[in-house]
Protein backbone atom coordinates (compact mmCIF):
# COMPACT_ATOMS: atom_id res chain seq x y z
CA UNK A 1 0.00 0.00 0.00
CA UNK A 2 1.43 3.14 -0.96
CA UNK A 3 0.26 6.64 0.90
CA UNK A 4 0.03 9.52 -2.13
CA UNK A 5 -0.95 12.93 -1.00
CA UNK A 6 -3.29 14.46 -3.35
CA UNK A 7 -4.30 17.59 -2.02
CA UNK A 8 -5.73 19.74 1.04
CA UNK A 9 -9.20 19.41 2.18
CA UNK A 10 -9.79 22.97 1.08
CA UNK A 11 -9.11 22.23 -2.42
CA UNK A 12 -12.51 20.19 -2.76
CA UNK A 13 -15.26 21.04 -0.79
CA UNK A 14 -18.61 19.23 -0.06
CA UNK A 15 -20.08 18.26 -3.21
CA UNK A 16 -16.72 18.78 -4.88
CA UNK A 17 -14.20 16.61 -7.52
CA UNK A 18 -10.61 17.03 -7.74
CA UNK A 19 -9.00 14.64 -10.75
CA UNK A 20 -5.72 13.98 -8.85
CA UNK A 21 -2.73 11.66 -10.46
CA UNK A 22 -1.67 9.19 -7.67
CA UNK A 23 1.57 7.44 -9.05
CA UNK A 24 0.74 6.39 -12.20
CA UNK A 25 -2.99 6.67 -11.57
CA UNK A 26 -5.15 8.97 -12.45
CA UNK A 27 -7.56 9.09 -9.75
CA UNK A 28 -10.95 11.41 -9.05
CA UNK A 29 -11.20 12.33 -5.36
CA UNK A 30 -15.06 12.93 -4.37
CA UNK A 31 -16.43 15.05 -1.52
CA UNK A 32 -19.57 13.79 -0.74
CA UNK A 33 -21.17 15.70 2.47
CA UNK A 34 -17.54 15.92 4.20
CA UNK A 35 -16.45 12.48 3.62
CA UNK A 36 -13.78 11.71 0.57
CA UNK A 37 -13.73 8.99 -1.65
CA UNK A 38 -11.64 8.17 -4.68
CA UNK A 39 -12.06 6.55 -7.45
CA UNK A 40 -9.93 5.30 -10.59
CA UNK A 41 -10.21 7.47 -13.66
CA UNK A 42 -11.17 4.90 -15.84
CA UNK A 43 -14.62 3.42 -17.05
CA UNK A 44 -14.52 -0.34 -16.81
CA UNK A 45 -17.10 -0.29 -20.43
CA UNK A 46 -14.56 1.32 -23.04
CA UNK A 47 -11.93 3.14 -21.43
CA UNK A 48 -13.36 6.75 -20.90
CA UNK A 49 -11.70 9.04 -17.96
CA UNK A 50 -14.73 8.43 -15.42
CA UNK A 51 -14.34 10.79 -13.48
CA UNK A 52 -14.50 13.95 -16.10
CA UNK A 53 -18.64 12.78 -16.69
CA UNK A 54 -20.65 14.75 -14.54
CA UNK A 55 -21.75 13.94 -10.85
CA UNK A 56 -24.77 13.89 -9.98
CA UNK A 57 -27.93 11.90 -8.06
CA UNK A 58 -29.63 8.52 -8.74
CA UNK A 59 -32.80 9.37 -10.53
CA UNK A 60 -35.95 6.71 -9.63
CA UNK A 61 -39.48 6.92 -10.30
CA UNK A 62 -42.90 5.39 -8.82
CA UNK A 63 -44.02 5.62 -13.27
CA UNK A 64 -43.90 7.44 -16.19
CA UNK A 65 -43.73 11.10 -15.58
CA UNK A 66 -42.51 11.01 -12.19
CA UNK A 67 -38.68 11.35 -11.31
CA UNK A 68 -37.33 11.78 -7.95
CA UNK A 69 -33.89 12.27 -6.35
CA UNK A 70 -31.55 9.78 -4.29
CA UNK A 71 -28.01 9.84 -3.38
CA UNK A 72 -27.35 13.06 -4.25
CA UNK A 73 -23.38 13.21 -5.48
CA UNK A 74 -23.08 9.76 -5.17
CA UNK A 75 -23.95 8.71 -8.95
CA UNK A 76 -20.59 9.70 -11.50
CA UNK A 77 -22.07 8.81 -15.06
CA UNK A 78 -19.78 8.73 -17.60
CA UNK A 79 -18.70 11.10 -19.87
CA UNK A 80 -19.08 8.39 -23.11
CA UNK A 81 -21.81 5.85 -22.39
CA UNK A 82 -23.30 7.66 -19.25
CA UNK A 83 -22.78 4.33 -17.38
CA UNK A 84 -23.71 5.22 -13.82
CA UNK A 85 -21.15 4.61 -10.97
CA UNK A 86 -21.56 4.67 -7.32
CA UNK A 87 -18.68 7.13 -5.70
CA UNK A 88 -18.34 5.40 -2.37
CA UNK A 89 -17.59 1.94 -4.22
CA UNK A 90 -16.73 2.22 -7.72
CA UNK A 91 -19.74 -0.27 -9.10
CA UNK A 92 -21.95 0.43 -11.61
CA UNK A 93 -25.32 1.11 -10.17
CA UNK A 94 -27.14 -1.42 -12.28
CA UNK A 95 -24.67 -3.87 -12.95
CA UNK A 96 -22.36 -4.01 -9.28
CA UNK A 97 -20.33 -6.76 -10.56
CA UNK A 98 -18.98 -3.88 -13.29
CA UNK A 99 -16.88 -1.47 -11.36
CA UNK A 100 -13.81 0.19 -11.25
CA UNK A 101 -11.54 0.69 -8.25
CA UNK A 102 -12.20 2.45 -5.36
CA UNK A 103 -9.22 3.59 -3.45
CA UNK A 104 -8.93 4.08 0.40
CA UNK A 105 -8.60 7.86 1.61
CA UNK A 106 -7.80 9.17 4.39
CA UNK A 107 -7.21 13.04 5.85
CA UNK A 108 -4.69 13.52 7.95
CA UNK A 109 -3.34 16.47 10.32
CA UNK A 110 0.44 16.85 11.10
CA UNK A 111 0.92 18.05 14.67
CA UNK A 112 3.70 20.30 13.85
CA UNK A 113 2.05 21.91 10.75
CA UNK A 114 1.70 26.05 11.69
CA UNK A 115 -1.30 25.79 9.48
CA UNK A 116 -4.54 24.43 10.01
CA UNK A 117 -4.63 22.40 6.93
CA UNK A 118 -5.88 18.74 6.61
CA UNK A 119 -4.08 16.86 3.81
CA UNK A 120 -5.68 14.21 1.63
CA UNK A 121 -4.49 10.82 1.32
CA UNK A 122 -5.58 7.85 -1.56
CA UNK A 123 -3.80 4.91 -0.83
CA UNK A 124 -3.03 2.66 -3.85
CA UNK A 125 -2.71 -1.05 -3.24
CA UNK B 1 -9.87 -5.93 -10.94
CA UNK B 2 -6.12 -4.87 -10.87
CA UNK B 3 -5.52 -7.01 -14.18
CA UNK B 4 -8.61 -5.73 -15.86
CA UNK B 5 -7.77 -2.09 -15.56
CA UNK B 6 -4.47 -3.19 -16.83
CA UNK B 7 -5.26 -4.46 -20.00
CA UNK B 8 -7.70 -1.74 -20.31
CA UNK B 9 -5.13 0.84 -21.28
CA UNK B 10 -3.29 -0.80 -23.63
CA UNK B 11 -4.51 -1.94 -27.28
CA UNK B 12 -4.18 -5.61 -27.89
CA UNK B 13 -0.40 -6.38 -28.79
CA UNK B 14 0.59 -6.67 -32.32
CA UNK B 15 -2.03 -4.84 -33.10
CA UNK B 16 -1.16 -1.21 -31.38
CA UNK B 17 0.55 0.26 -34.18
CA UNK B 18 -1.55 -1.33 -37.53
CA UNK B 19 -3.91 1.36 -38.65
CA UNK B 20 -7.54 1.14 -39.22
CA UNK B 21 -10.29 1.92 -41.42
CA UNK B 22 -13.07 3.83 -39.18
CA UNK B 23 -16.49 3.35 -41.27
CA UNK B 24 -18.80 6.33 -39.60
CA UNK B 25 -17.31 9.18 -38.34
CA UNK B 26 -19.99 12.80 -37.66
CA UNK B 27 -17.13 15.74 -38.12
CA UNK B 28 -19.20 18.54 -37.28
CA UNK B 29 -19.47 21.78 -39.66
CA UNK B 30 -18.83 25.19 -39.01
CA UNK B 31 -22.09 26.99 -39.81
CA UNK B 32 -21.37 30.28 -41.48
CA UNK B 33 -18.92 28.29 -43.87
CA UNK B 34 -21.11 26.30 -44.90
CA UNK B 35 -24.14 28.09 -45.45
CA UNK B 36 -21.52 30.43 -47.94
CA UNK B 37 -22.37 28.04 -50.52
CA UNK B 38 -25.61 28.56 -51.13
CA UNK B 39 -27.25 30.60 -53.23
CA UNK B 40 -28.44 33.99 -52.07
CA UNK B 41 -32.33 33.22 -52.00
CA UNK B 42 -31.54 30.27 -49.55
CA UNK B 43 -28.64 32.24 -47.51
CA UNK B 44 -31.09 35.43 -46.88
CA UNK B 45 -34.62 32.73 -45.56
CA UNK B 46 -32.16 31.33 -43.24
CA UNK B 47 -30.91 34.57 -42.45
CA UNK B 48 -34.46 35.99 -42.00
CA UNK B 49 -36.55 32.65 -40.75
CA UNK B 50 -33.76 30.45 -39.93
CA UNK B 51 -32.84 26.36 -41.22
CA UNK B 52 -36.16 25.61 -41.56
CA UNK B 53 -35.79 22.16 -41.01
CA UNK B 54 -37.49 19.37 -38.61
CA UNK B 55 -34.98 18.36 -35.87
CA UNK B 56 -34.60 15.20 -34.56
CA UNK B 57 -32.65 15.96 -31.43
CA UNK B 58 -34.98 18.04 -30.28
CA UNK B 59 -38.05 15.62 -29.81
CA UNK B 60 -35.83 12.47 -28.63
CA UNK B 61 -33.33 12.96 -26.24
CA UNK B 62 -29.53 12.02 -28.51
CA UNK B 63 -27.57 10.66 -25.27
CA UNK B 64 -24.53 13.27 -23.41
CA UNK B 65 -24.50 16.45 -24.42
CA UNK B 66 -26.12 17.41 -27.35
CA UNK B 67 -25.31 13.83 -28.97
CA UNK B 68 -21.75 13.89 -28.42
CA UNK B 69 -18.82 12.73 -25.89
CA UNK B 70 -19.02 14.77 -22.79
CA UNK B 71 -15.32 14.98 -23.03
CA UNK B 72 -15.26 16.06 -26.60
CA UNK B 73 -14.98 19.97 -26.72
CA UNK B 74 -14.78 21.14 -30.43
CA UNK B 75 -13.34 24.80 -31.17
CA UNK B 76 -16.32 27.17 -31.26
CA UNK B 77 -13.99 29.85 -33.68
CA UNK B 78 -16.47 29.01 -36.58
CA UNK B 79 -13.89 28.09 -38.53
CA UNK B 80 -13.95 24.24 -40.43
CA UNK B 81 -9.93 24.61 -40.30
CA UNK B 82 -9.83 24.38 -36.53
CA UNK B 83 -12.34 22.04 -36.52
CA UNK B 84 -10.15 19.76 -38.83
CA UNK B 85 -7.37 20.38 -36.52
CA UNK B 86 -9.56 19.01 -33.25
CA UNK B 87 -10.45 16.11 -35.24
CA UNK B 88 -6.91 15.54 -36.42
CA UNK B 89 -5.95 15.26 -33.26
CA UNK B 90 -8.34 13.46 -31.04
CA UNK B 91 -9.52 10.83 -33.46
CA UNK B 92 -7.75 10.09 -36.45
CA UNK B 93 -3.77 10.41 -34.77
CA UNK B 94 -5.55 8.86 -31.58
CA UNK B 95 -6.52 5.59 -32.64
CA UNK B 96 -4.28 5.22 -35.82
CA UNK B 97 -6.90 6.06 -38.38
CA UNK B 98 -5.56 5.34 -42.11
CA UNK B 99 -9.06 6.39 -43.55
CA UNK B 100 -11.65 8.01 -41.93
CA UNK B 101 -15.35 7.37 -43.90
CA UNK B 102 -17.38 10.71 -43.22
CA UNK B 103 -21.17 10.08 -43.06
CA UNK B 104 -22.58 12.84 -44.63
CA UNK B 105 -21.89 16.62 -43.37
CA UNK B 106 -24.70 18.54 -41.87
CA UNK B 107 -27.84 17.25 -40.97
CA UNK B 108 -29.91 14.39 -41.96
CA UNK B 109 -32.64 16.54 -41.24
CA UNK B 110 -31.83 17.81 -44.63
CA UNK B 111 -34.15 14.43 -45.94
CA UNK B 112 -36.99 15.49 -43.88
CA UNK B 113 -37.78 18.94 -45.37
CA UNK B 114 -40.67 18.18 -48.06
CA UNK B 115 -39.18 21.43 -50.07
CA UNK B 116 -36.73 19.16 -52.02
CA UNK B 117 -34.93 22.41 -54.08
CA UNK B 118 -33.99 23.37 -50.83
CA UNK B 119 -32.42 20.34 -49.62
CA UNK B 120 -30.76 19.64 -52.75
CA UNK B 121 -29.21 22.99 -52.66
CA UNK B 122 -28.23 22.30 -49.17
CA UNK B 123 -26.54 18.92 -50.16
CA UNK B 124 -24.81 20.56 -52.50
CA UNK B 125 -23.30 23.41 -49.77
CA UNK B 126 -22.32 20.32 -47.58
CA UNK B 127 -20.62 18.32 -50.36
CA UNK B 128 -18.76 21.76 -51.52
CA UNK B 129 -17.82 22.31 -48.01
CA UNK B 130 -16.85 18.83 -46.76
CA UNK B 131 -14.34 18.80 -50.72
CA UNK B 132 -13.13 22.29 -49.45
CA UNK B 133 -12.56 22.41 -46.41
CA UNK B 134 -11.70 18.37 -44.98
CA UNK B 135 -11.14 16.14 -48.14
CA UNK B 136 -8.50 18.98 -49.49
CA UNK B 137 -6.82 19.11 -45.98
CA UNK B 138 -6.45 15.36 -44.89
CA UNK B 139 -6.05 12.62 -47.62
CA UNK B 140 -7.35 10.33 -44.84
CA UNK B 141 -10.71 11.65 -45.13
CA UNK B 142 -13.15 10.82 -47.34
CA UNK B 143 -16.64 11.26 -47.55
CA UNK B 144 -20.34 10.11 -48.32
CA UNK B 145 -22.75 12.20 -50.82
CA UNK B 146 -25.37 13.71 -49.21
CA UNK B 147 -28.53 13.28 -51.39
CA UNK B 148 -31.78 14.90 -51.10
CA UNK B 149 -33.69 11.55 -51.15
CA UNK B 150 -37.16 13.37 -51.14
CA UNK B 151 -36.23 13.71 -55.31
CA UNK B 152 -34.03 10.73 -56.58
CA UNK B 153 -33.79 13.06 -59.45
CA UNK B 154 -31.98 15.52 -57.83
CA UNK B 155 -30.14 13.15 -56.28
CA UNK B 156 -28.80 11.67 -58.78
CA UNK B 157 -27.71 14.75 -60.12
CA UNK B 158 -25.64 15.35 -57.35
CA UNK B 159 -24.44 12.11 -56.84
CA UNK B 160 -23.18 12.45 -60.80
CA UNK B 161 -21.76 16.36 -59.81
CA UNK B 162 -19.75 15.07 -57.04
CA UNK B 163 -19.38 11.23 -57.34
CA UNK B 164 -16.11 10.85 -58.94
CA UNK B 165 -14.18 12.98 -56.31
CA UNK B 166 -11.12 10.13 -55.55
CA UNK B 167 -12.23 10.76 -52.04
CA UNK B 168 -16.25 10.80 -52.18
CA UNK B 169 -16.97 6.93 -51.33
CA UNK B 170 -20.91 6.53 -51.19
CA UNK B 171 -23.14 7.82 -51.43
CA UNK B 172 -25.82 8.33 -48.09
CA UNK B 173 -29.37 8.61 -47.39
CA UNK B 174 -30.92 8.66 -43.67
CA UNK B 175 -32.76 5.38 -42.10
CA UNK B 176 -36.34 7.73 -42.05
CA UNK B 177 -37.74 7.68 -45.10
CA UNK B 178 -41.42 7.80 -47.31
CA UNK B 179 -40.89 4.09 -48.86
CA UNK B 180 -38.79 1.59 -48.00
CA UNK B 181 -35.63 1.47 -50.37
CA UNK B 182 -36.15 -1.27 -52.70
CA UNK B 183 -38.97 0.81 -54.06
CA UNK B 184 -38.46 1.66 -57.63
CA UNK B 185 -39.08 5.58 -57.25
CA UNK B 186 -35.87 5.06 -55.65
CA UNK B 187 -33.84 4.01 -58.62
CA UNK B 188 -32.24 7.04 -60.19
CA UNK B 189 -30.37 7.31 -57.39
CA UNK B 190 -29.00 3.72 -57.65
CA UNK B 191 -28.30 3.77 -61.61
CA UNK B 192 -26.05 7.00 -60.37
CA UNK B 193 -24.51 5.03 -57.57
CA UNK B 194 -23.74 2.36 -60.13
CA UNK B 195 -22.37 4.96 -62.84
CA UNK B 196 -19.98 6.01 -60.38
CA UNK B 197 -19.05 2.95 -58.68
CA UNK B 198 -20.68 4.00 -55.13
CA UNK B 199 -22.67 2.03 -52.18
CA UNK B 200 -25.44 3.07 -50.70
CA UNK B 201 -25.53 3.66 -47.46
CA UNK B 202 -28.53 4.08 -45.29
CA UNK B 203 -27.07 5.45 -41.83
CA UNK B 204 -29.80 5.66 -38.54
CA UNK B 205 -31.58 9.18 -37.86
CA UNK B 206 -34.34 11.22 -38.87
CA UNK B 207 -36.95 8.18 -38.45
CA UNK B 208 -40.68 9.70 -37.93
CA UNK B 209 -39.12 13.50 -38.38
CA UNK B 210 -40.54 15.88 -41.13
CA UNK B 211 -42.07 14.27 -44.25
CA UNK B 212 -40.93 10.62 -42.83
CA UNK B 213 -43.16 7.64 -41.45
CA UNK B 214 -43.50 6.99 -38.15
CA UNK B 215 -40.17 5.28 -36.38
CA UNK B 216 -42.53 2.33 -36.06
CA UNK B 217 -45.31 0.41 -37.84
CA UNK B 218 -47.46 1.26 -34.53
CA UNK B 219 -47.20 4.62 -34.39
CA UNK B 220 -44.35 7.15 -32.50
CA UNK B 221 -42.02 6.38 -29.62
CA UNK B 222 -41.93 8.46 -26.67
CA UNK B 223 -38.94 8.16 -25.27
CA UNK B 224 -34.57 7.53 -27.26
CA UNK B 225 -34.24 4.53 -25.77
CA UNK B 226 -37.36 3.20 -28.09
CA UNK B 227 -36.84 5.28 -30.78
CA UNK B 228 -33.43 3.69 -30.93
CA UNK B 229 -35.01 0.10 -30.87
CA UNK B 230 -37.46 1.01 -33.40
CA UNK B 231 -34.16 1.94 -36.31
CA UNK B 232 -33.52 -1.82 -36.42
CA UNK B 233 -37.06 -2.47 -37.20
CA UNK B 234 -36.79 -0.10 -39.87
CA UNK B 235 -33.35 -1.06 -41.13
CA UNK B 236 -34.92 -4.48 -41.34
CA UNK B 237 -37.75 -3.51 -43.77
CA UNK B 238 -35.40 -1.65 -45.85
CA UNK B 239 -33.38 -4.78 -46.21
CA UNK B 240 -36.24 -6.81 -46.93
CA UNK B 241 -37.51 -4.65 -49.71
CA UNK B 242 -33.81 -4.38 -51.35
CA UNK B 243 -33.79 -8.24 -51.57
CA UNK B 244 -37.46 -8.45 -52.46
CA UNK B 245 -37.99 -5.70 -54.45
CA UNK B 246 -35.56 -6.77 -56.85
CA UNK B 247 -33.28 -4.14 -56.71
CA UNK B 248 -29.61 -6.55 -56.64
CA UNK B 249 -31.06 -8.23 -59.35
CA UNK B 250 -31.45 -4.59 -61.52
CA UNK B 251 -28.37 -3.70 -60.40
CA UNK B 252 -26.40 -6.64 -59.93
CA UNK B 253 -22.75 -4.08 -58.89
CA UNK B 254 -24.89 -2.39 -56.07
CA UNK B 255 -23.52 -2.52 -52.68
CA UNK B 256 -25.72 -1.54 -50.03
CA UNK B 257 -24.15 -0.54 -46.33
CA UNK B 258 -26.13 -0.53 -43.27
CA UNK B 259 -24.63 2.01 -40.56
CA UNK B 260 -25.11 2.23 -37.25
CA UNK B 261 -28.22 -0.02 -36.81
CA UNK B 262 -25.96 -2.33 -35.08
CA UNK B 263 -25.26 -6.09 -36.13
CA UNK B 264 -25.89 -9.41 -33.96
CA UNK B 265 -29.44 -9.01 -34.68
CA UNK B 266 -28.54 -9.12 -38.67
CA UNK B 267 -27.89 -12.84 -38.31
CA UNK B 268 -31.35 -14.79 -37.17
CA UNK B 269 -32.98 -11.73 -39.28
CA UNK B 270 -30.72 -13.51 -42.38
CA UNK B 271 -31.82 -17.12 -41.31
CA UNK B 272 -36.05 -16.02 -41.09
CA UNK B 273 -35.33 -14.34 -44.78
CA UNK B 274 -34.29 -17.92 -46.11
CA UNK B 275 -37.12 -19.68 -44.66
CA UNK B 276 -39.55 -17.38 -45.23
CA UNK B 277 -38.26 -17.51 -49.13
CA UNK B 278 -37.77 -21.10 -49.31
CA UNK B 279 -41.89 -21.25 -48.96
CA UNK B 280 -42.59 -17.38 -51.03
CA UNK B 281 -40.55 -17.93 -53.47
CA UNK B 282 -43.20 -18.16 -56.15
CA UNK B 283 -44.23 -14.98 -55.49
CA UNK B 284 -41.21 -13.11 -56.16
CA UNK B 285 -39.81 -15.08 -58.33
CA UNK B 286 -37.25 -13.08 -59.41
CA UNK B 287 -35.36 -13.21 -56.49
CA UNK B 288 -33.04 -16.21 -57.58
CA UNK B 289 -31.20 -17.17 -54.82
CA UNK B 290 -31.60 -17.38 -51.15
CA UNK B 291 -31.89 -13.97 -49.42
CA UNK B 292 -29.09 -14.64 -47.43
CA UNK B 293 -26.73 -14.70 -50.73
CA UNK B 294 -27.88 -11.06 -51.55
CA UNK B 295 -27.19 -10.38 -48.06
CA UNK B 296 -23.30 -11.77 -48.35
CA UNK B 297 -22.84 -10.62 -52.00
CA UNK B 298 -23.96 -6.98 -51.65
CA UNK B 299 -24.97 -5.89 -48.25
CA UNK B 300 -22.31 -4.35 -45.47
CA UNK B 301 -22.65 -3.67 -42.01
CA UNK B 302 -20.74 -1.35 -39.75
CA UNK B 303 -20.26 -2.80 -36.07
CA UNK B 304 -21.78 0.77 -33.91
CA UNK B 305 -23.42 0.24 -31.43
CA UNK B 306 -22.20 -3.09 -31.53
CA UNK B 307 -24.67 -5.34 -29.23
CA UNK B 308 -22.81 -7.91 -26.98
CA UNK B 309 -24.14 -11.06 -25.87
CA UNK B 310 -23.87 -11.87 -21.96
CA UNK B 311 -22.45 -15.06 -22.74
CA UNK B 312 -19.57 -14.33 -25.05
CA UNK B 313 -19.06 -17.88 -26.75
CA UNK B 314 -22.60 -16.73 -28.79
CA UNK B 315 -20.02 -13.80 -29.84
CA UNK B 316 -18.42 -16.06 -32.86
CA UNK B 317 -21.24 -18.09 -34.25
CA UNK B 318 -23.11 -14.94 -34.69
CA UNK B 319 -20.43 -13.36 -36.33
CA UNK B 320 -20.24 -15.96 -38.73
CA UNK B 321 -23.96 -16.18 -39.82
CA UNK B 322 -23.70 -12.60 -40.13
CA UNK B 323 -20.64 -13.05 -42.56
CA UNK B 324 -18.84 -10.61 -40.35
CA UNK B 325 -15.34 -11.63 -41.90
CA UNK B 326 -16.47 -10.44 -45.13
CA UNK B 327 -19.12 -7.69 -44.78
CA UNK B 328 -18.87 -6.47 -41.11
CA UNK B 329 -17.12 -2.78 -40.92
CA UNK B 330 -15.84 -1.62 -37.98
CA UNK B 331 -17.16 2.13 -36.89
CA UNK B 332 -17.17 4.03 -33.80
CA UNK B 333 -19.23 7.11 -34.72
CA UNK B 334 -17.00 9.63 -33.02
CA UNK B 335 -17.76 12.14 -31.64
CA UNK B 336 -21.25 10.55 -30.84
CA UNK B 337 -21.96 9.69 -26.97
CA UNK B 338 -22.08 6.23 -27.71
CA UNK B 339 -19.14 6.04 -29.57
CA UNK B 340 -17.56 2.86 -29.42
CA UNK B 341 -13.07 2.40 -29.14
CA UNK B 342 -11.65 0.46 -31.82
CA UNK B 343 -8.93 -0.56 -28.96
CA UNK B 344 -11.86 -1.75 -26.47
CA UNK B 345 -15.48 -2.44 -28.29
CA UNK B 346 -15.21 -5.94 -29.79
CA UNK B 347 -14.46 -9.43 -27.80
CA UNK B 348 -11.29 -11.45 -28.21
CA UNK B 349 -11.35 -12.35 -32.29
CA UNK B 350 -8.30 -14.08 -34.23
CA UNK B 351 -5.77 -12.10 -35.80
CA UNK B 352 -7.17 -12.51 -39.21
CA UNK B 353 -11.07 -11.52 -38.58
CA UNK B 354 -9.53 -8.47 -36.52
CA UNK B 355 -7.81 -7.24 -40.14
CA UNK B 356 -10.54 -8.07 -42.16
CA UNK B 357 -13.34 -6.08 -39.87
CA UNK B 358 -10.98 -3.21 -39.12
CA UNK B 359 -9.40 -2.62 -42.51
CA UNK B 360 -9.75 -4.85 -45.57
CA UNK B 361 -13.24 -5.27 -45.56
CA UNK B 362 -13.63 -1.26 -45.62
CA UNK B 363 -10.63 -1.16 -48.19
CA UNK B 364 -12.05 -3.62 -50.53
CA UNK B 365 -15.81 -2.25 -50.23
CA UNK B 366 -14.25 1.66 -50.73
CA UNK B 367 -11.53 0.98 -53.22
CA UNK B 368 -9.06 1.99 -51.14
CA UNK B 369 -5.42 0.87 -51.05
CA UNK B 370 -3.41 -1.20 -48.06
CA UNK B 371 -2.35 -0.07 -45.25
CA UNK B 372 0.73 2.17 -45.77
CA UNK B 373 3.14 0.47 -43.29
CA UNK B 374 2.15 -2.99 -45.27
CA UNK B 375 3.30 -1.22 -48.82
CA UNK B 376 6.16 0.21 -47.39
CA UNK B 377 7.06 -3.44 -45.63
CA UNK B 378 6.54 -4.87 -49.10
CA UNK B 379 8.70 -2.49 -50.79
CA UNK B 380 11.48 -2.65 -48.30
Amino acid sequence: MTKYLVGKVGDIPPGGKKIVDAGSRSVGVYNVQGRYYALRNLCPHQGAALCTGVTTAFVTSSGPGDFAYECEGEIVRCPWHQWEFDVKTGQMVVDPATRTIAYEVSVEKYDVSVDDEEYIYVHIR
Amino acid sequence: MESVAATQETPRRGRKRLSIIDCDIHMPTARDEVLSYLPRHYREQIDTFGMRLPTQGAMYLNGAKGGIMQDQSFPQDGKASSLLAYFQTEHLDKYNIEHAILTGLGDYAIQTTPDADYAAALCTAYNNYGIDHYLANDPRIKSSVMIPKQDPLLAAKEIDRVGSHPQIVQVISSNGAEKPYGHRFYYPIYEACVRHNLPFAVHVSMEGIGINNPPTGAGHVNHYIEYRMARTQIMMAHLASMIFEGVFDRFPTLQFVMIEAGMLWIAPYIWRMDQDWKALRSQTPWVKEPPSEYVRKHVKFTSQPIELPPDESLFLPLMKSMFAETNLLFASDYPHWDFDNPFKSFPKMDDGMWDRIFYRNAAELYGLPARRSETEGASA
